[in-house]
């Protein structure tokens, strides 16, 4: 079916659905405005006619045009308000839609997909359909307008409305025009500016190369070349304002000689008023703002078109990892793991090929390979991120596929290789896992999961213990003591099985041995897959694997494959090459 | 349809310091002095023909029209034509040389803010945050473009059109103006509290849409762990909060210029139909014409405008600067490491001397490195090692007068590194970082920065000396591959043989190596090594070592712990050591066990 017809407006015009009764209301205020707007003119012709011209006194006129003041005023404010109010609310609607959409998309689909342009679909996109969604009542009214002082006009004395009019469909043309030219040109600025702040943001971030060498000189010359392209850009676009700005300046104005010239003989004629005459010179004043916005809408609407489609391309992806449609529930079990001839690949490359895995309830596995050779691939595909491609992966005898997503990643806890804290409380980071929980409520909770991970000593001498707020914007901790915050919030959870990647590799050799400490805590009594590089680590687990060529390729006590498996004590030995002190004073 | 700018309360300029801004920027602008003056020359030719409209009207209404003289008519409208040329021709003319004049400023500004940037130490940059320095560069001067394209040209032109169109009106008929103006003190006073809320509503909605953007990100980059911590509903809901609560700021921001307009609307229509009460009196008095009665109320429709747009551009002014002030600020601090007047040239080699050196971050009170003395001859290789924060990076950047100690000296070949030339410091140590950093532009662009002025064959023998010419002229465009943003189309390794090739290129007598901790990708760990060890060949090297293999090829180990050095002496004398912090270390190595 799709194809056949633009679907891009789908999601636009369905979200308008929804906000109709806001937009008939903003539709409606911008007509009844377009009538107060007509009326001013009008009620001026007929004090200079009724009153000025043969020396009355215009007092009572002028109260009335108050009134119709007072009226066109406060529709000038509605009709505004309505507009943005309805065009910030389609724009909430959407940004709300995508987050929520790509937030429960499959990880293969992140894995590709790039953040800054997923961000840019939720903010500048969705702010051309903004800027278009908010000339629709406007333009709407201007229409209205339009057709109501022609009607007026013609009326009044056709052969100079035809004169006057003649001129004021090019304002249309030209700001149309002057759009969709300025357009191309303010994206080139944009582009250029961008450019010059990759080099200003390598040279601060590179200043250790360039005070090194002495190489200020060309980054100098760097800038240069892009702040003459800047310039250069901009001024093109300030000869696209000269060429069409004068010229929409110059319409109105060519309208109003006509209406001088021409009406001003028809007057000598005695078939034109003087009023009718200064009337005629508002109206054509009046047309000219709604005249350019009308040229605007047109080009907004084409970039608006041009941004949901990039949007729709983001909605239109259908989640891969989804709830089976008849789910069954985790059964009671501690915590048993089975791979079976599990193959599984990233795009082209096979990275596990008939990988058998059973681990016993209660059992910790350590899992060693080469880089690159699917160590990682095992935790993912626990966490039903992937699904294999062929063969079977189980907790407990279920098939993952057959479970709901969520009872899979509450039954499975992974500590990842790379915490990520939120930017939030300590509290509120360690009771990430566990949605419901109140961090302020359940304070006991977890301190015993932070004490049970050894974090609780470090986080009460943190300026605000459990509430200092942690993350990019917060308060910055070293890599073992995120470590072990993201430990404290895989334990809270209480998964059946516990996955820890690498938990050490982040962290300062000299300081290993405090995460060494709370893992062991953890892992007793539980499922725990150990994912590492430190023979120190591995040693803590029942039992390690060794995984190469996409298959289990040795399984005993590290003890064992040290002494009897030559390619073990290669891969651990590859690894572990750092002096036993590192890292950058 | 001002985006408009905003100003912080605590950025706001005082009286005295904008003055002083207003004077530097105008220094700042002189080469464009002339073009700015042909502009407000324009500015003025457009503004008059916009006032010249009415007034021909009058004219038209009061000679031709009223009395019958067609020929007044006629003349009406041919000066009309030609007023509307006039403004055509102004309007054109200042569009092109305002900007000329603003592209012009911004660019120079942007030259200036860079060069002196540059020329500051390190010292400076551990001090300024990256994020701030570039966004001075960038988006700060950017804010000042929306100005230099609209605001600047409305700004004076409003300014004219207001004053002259007051002084028309009054000349007309004093009464009638007056009388018609009795709305504009509201008009201002309105103007004014717009002026105040939209800056703060601007500044809420600036905020909401940064809390917004970053509520986003987090949740983008943290996606796996939200999904396997089944948490997805939860930030779906903080989400929907975060994105009601950047709607509210936006609606706050629409009502704060919604009652605006529709005073300004009323307020206009007001003073048509005082001016018609007022004229109509006038008029059967006999002491205005008609003509004069409809020239007042087409000019007041002209001398709205002009106030709203100042209202308007008021923050924008204010907002630029502010963002003025503080890239002064930049442009006043003096570089704390310099080339000192009368500086000559480094010998070409000798020993390396470090003499009681004290050093402390400009940022903080403890010295990162405390009365430290090391010789190292000729030729020699030292690797320093030491737990994070032991000083030994510190002691690498000074070598290199990256800064300048505190206290004490370091010196080759017997001459004082403060008072040697720059150009001969930097053609005598160079310093090889961490990581290979690359900047956007092809490998030769890269390699170009150690030498600008090296022929490709140099670039060739470079790469070759370390063994990695064949690496890349495998590459498709060899030396001419675009290697991208910070070097992202190279892997790590790739990247970090550029960077050694770099060194290559300048010959130095003296290397400063930080070695990665990170891992290299294994097709490329091998080369590097190889690269590095032939670059090391025949120089003063000075690596701050985290590899074994490293300290073991070292002539001697220097050991740091807390900003001092604590051992020195070769690997033998060391590992040997009873007790020592060195033999520690090798033996923690090598039973991968926890050190104390």
């Amino acid at each position: 079916m799709r194809g056949l017809r633009d679907t891009r407006w789908d999601h636009l015009l369905d979200v308008l659905r929804d906000r109709r009764r806001g937009l008939s209301l903003a539709i409606a205020t911008g007509l009844v405005w377009t009538v107060g707007k007509i009326s001013v003119p009008l009620l001026t012709r007929e004090a200079i006619d009724g009153a000025i011209d043969v020396g009355g006194s215009a007092l009572g006129w002028a109260l009335v045009i108050v009134a119709a003041g007072i009226l066109t005023g406060s529709l000038t404010a509605a009709r505004r308000y309505l507009a943005f109010r309805e065009s910030r609310m389609v724009e909430m609607i959407l940004r709300g839609r995508i987050h929520d959409h790509v937030l429960g998309l499959h990880p293969g689909y992140h894995d590709t997909a790039q953040t800054g342009q997923l961000m840019s679909r939720m903010s500048s996109d969705l702010n051309q359909v903004q800027m278009f969604v908010v000339m629709l009542p406007l333009t709407l009214s201007h229409l209205a307008l339009i057709a109501g002082v022609s009607v007026v006009l013609l009326i009044t004395d056709p052969l100079l409305a035809v004169v006057t009019l003649v001129p004021l469909p090019f304002i249309n043309l030209t700001a149309r025009r002057f759009s969709n030219a300025i357009h191309p040109a303010v994206l080139a600025v944009q582009s250029e500016q961008a450019q010059l702040s990759t080099v200003v943001e390598e040279s601060v971030a590179g200043v250790r190369v360039v005070k090194g060498f002495g190489a200020e000189r060309v980054r100098m010359e760097a800038l240069t070349t892009e702040a003459d392209d800047i310039r250069e850009v901009s001024m093109r676009a300030a000869r696209v304002r000269a060429r069409f700005l004068p010229v929409m300046e110059l319409l109105p104005s060519l309208g109003l000689v006509a209406v001088l010239g021409l009406g001003g003989l028809r007057v000598l004629d005695g078939s034109l008023t003087i009023g009718e005459l200064v009337a005629f010179n508002f109206f054509v004043t009046l047309l000219v703002w709604p005249l350019r916005s009308i040229g605007m809408t047109v080009a907004f609407a084409q970039r608006a078109a041009a941004a949901l489609e990039r949007v729709h391309e983001v909605l239109d992806v259908a989640p891969a990892i989804a709830d089976p449609p008849a789910p069954v529930d985790v059964p009671a079990g501690g915590g048993a793991v089975s791979f079976r001839s599990v193959t599984f690949g990233y795009s082209d490359s096979l990275v596990l090929d008939g990988f058998d895995l059973e681990i016993a309830a209660g059992e910790s596995v350590a899992v060693v390979g080469a880089t690159g050779s699917g160590k990682s691939t095992v935790a993912r595909l626990l966490l039903r991120f992937y699904d294999p491609t062929s063969g079977s992966i189980a907790i407990d005898g279920v098939d993952l596929r057959d479970l709901r997503v969520d009872d899979v990643r509450r039954a499975v806890g992974i500590v990842f290789e790379d915490t990520l804290l939120f930017n939030d409380t300590v509290a509120a980071n360690i009771a990430f896992a566990v949605p419901g929980l109140d961090p302020s409520a359940d304070h006991e909770r977890i301190r015993s999961a932070a004490r049970a991970a050894g974090a609780d000593e470090f986080i009460e001498r943190l300026p605000e213990g459990y509430g200092t707020v942690l993350g990019e914007r917060g308060f910055s901790l070293s890599g073992g003591q995120r470590q072990r915050i993201a430990i404290a919030r895989a334990v809270l959870s209480e998964p059946r099985v516990l996955v820890l990647d690498d938990a050490t590799s982040a962290v300062d050799p000299s300081k290993e041995h405090e995460i060494r400490a709370a893992m062991g805590a953890v892992m007793r009594d539980r499922t725990t897959i150990v994912i590492a590089h430190r023979p120190g680590t591995v040693a803590m687990a029942d039992r390690v694997i060794l995984i190469d060529e996409g298959q289990v390729a040795a399984s005993g006590t590290h003890v064992e494959l040290l002494e009897s498996n030559p390619r073990y004590r290669e891969v651990l030995a590859a690894d572990s090459v750092r002096l036993a002190a590192g890292g950058e004073s | 349809m001002w985006g408009g700018g905003a100003v912080a309360p605590e950025d706001r300029l005082d009286g005295a310091a904008t003055r002083r801004v207003i004077r530097r920027a105008a220094r700042l602008g002189r080469p464009f002095r002339r073009t700015m003056l042909g502009a407000v020359g324009f500015v003025a030719l457009a503004t008059s023909a916009t006032i010249a409209g009415p007034l021909l009207v009058r004219h038209g209404i009061d000679s031709g029209i009223r009395v019958g003289d067609r020929a007044q008519l006629g003349v009406t409208i041919v000066g009309y034509l030609v007023a509307v040329t006039v403004a055509f021709v102004g309007s054109r003319g200042q569009y092109l040389l305002v900007n000329r004049a603003g592209e012009g400023f911004l660019r120079e500004l942007r030259l200036r803010l860079f060069a002196h940037i540059q020329r500051q130490s390190l010292g400076f940059f551990d001090e300024n945050k990256a994020g701030v320095l570039v966004a001075r560069m960038t988006a700060d001067i950017e804010s000042m473009s929306e100005l230099v394209q609209w605001g600047l040209l409305q700004f004076v032109s409003a300014g004219i059109l207001l004053v002259v169109a007051l002084v028309v009106l009054l000349s007309l008929s004093w009464q009638l103006t007056l009388v018609a103006l009795l709305v504009l003190p509201v008009i201002v006073l309105a103007s004014i509290k717009f002026q105040r809320d939209s800056n703060e509503a601007y500044l809420g909605v600036r905020e909401r849409v940064g809390e917004n953007l970053s509520s986003i990100q987090e949740n983008l980059a943290g996606v796996r762990v939200i999904q396997a911590s089944a948490r997805v509903p939860e930030q779906r809901r903080r989400f929907g909060e975060s994105n009601r609560g950047l709607f509210d700021a936006h609606l706050h921001s629409v009502r704060v210029s919604t009652w605006y307009f529709g005073l300004v609307e009323l307020a206009g229509v007001v003073a048509t139909a005082l001016g018609l009460a007022a004229g109509g009196w006038l008029v059967a008095n006999g002491s205005v014409s008609v003509g004069t009665v409809v020239a007042v109320v087409l000019l007041l429709a002209s001398l709205f405008e002009p106030v709203q747009q100042l209202s308007q551009l008021y923050n924008t002014v204010q907002s630029a600067g502010a963002s003025l002030h503080k890239m002064f600020a930049i442009l006043d601090t003096e570089p704390d490491v310099d080339e000192r007047s009368g500086a000559i040239d480094l010998p070409a080699n000798g020993d390396l001397l470090v003499d009681g050196v004290t050093f402390a971050y400009p940022s903080t009170s403890t010295p990162a490195l405390r009365d430290a003395s090391l010789a190292i001859a000729d030729g020699e290789r030292i690797a320093l090692v030491g737990p994070t924060g032991a000083g030994k990076s510190t002691l690498a950047k000074l070598i290199a007068r990256l800064y300048d100690p505190d206290d004490g000296a370091i010196s080759l070949g017997g001459r004082d590194l403060r008072d040697a030339t720059m150009r001969s410091l930097r053609d005598r140590i160079v310093v090889v970082p961490q990581e290979g950093f690359l900047f956007n532009g092809t490998i030769a662009d890269n390699l170009r920065l150690a030498r600008p002025t090296a022929d490709d064959a140099e670039l060739r023998r470079a790469l070759d000396r370390i063994g990695a010419l064949q690496h890349i002229e495998s590459f498709p465009e060899g030396l001419d591959t675009e290697v991208r943003e910070r070097g992202s189309r190279l892997s790590a390794g790739e990247r970090q043989l550029v960077s050694l090739a770099r060194a290559a290129l300048v010959d130095p007598s003296v290397l400063v190596l930080d070695e990665a901790t990170s891992n290299l990708d294994p097709g490329t760990e091998a080369t590097v090594e190889r690269a590095l060890e032939r670059l090391m060949e025949g120089r003063t090297v000075v690596v701050v070592a985290h590899r074994l293999s490293t300290v073991q090829r070292a002539d001697r180990v220097v050991v740091c712990d807390g900003g001092r050095i604590v051992e020195v002496g070769t690997w033998d004398e060391l590992a040997e050591r009873e007790g020592g912090r060195f033999a520690a270390l090798v033996a923690a190595w090598r039973s991968d066990q926890p050190v104390g």
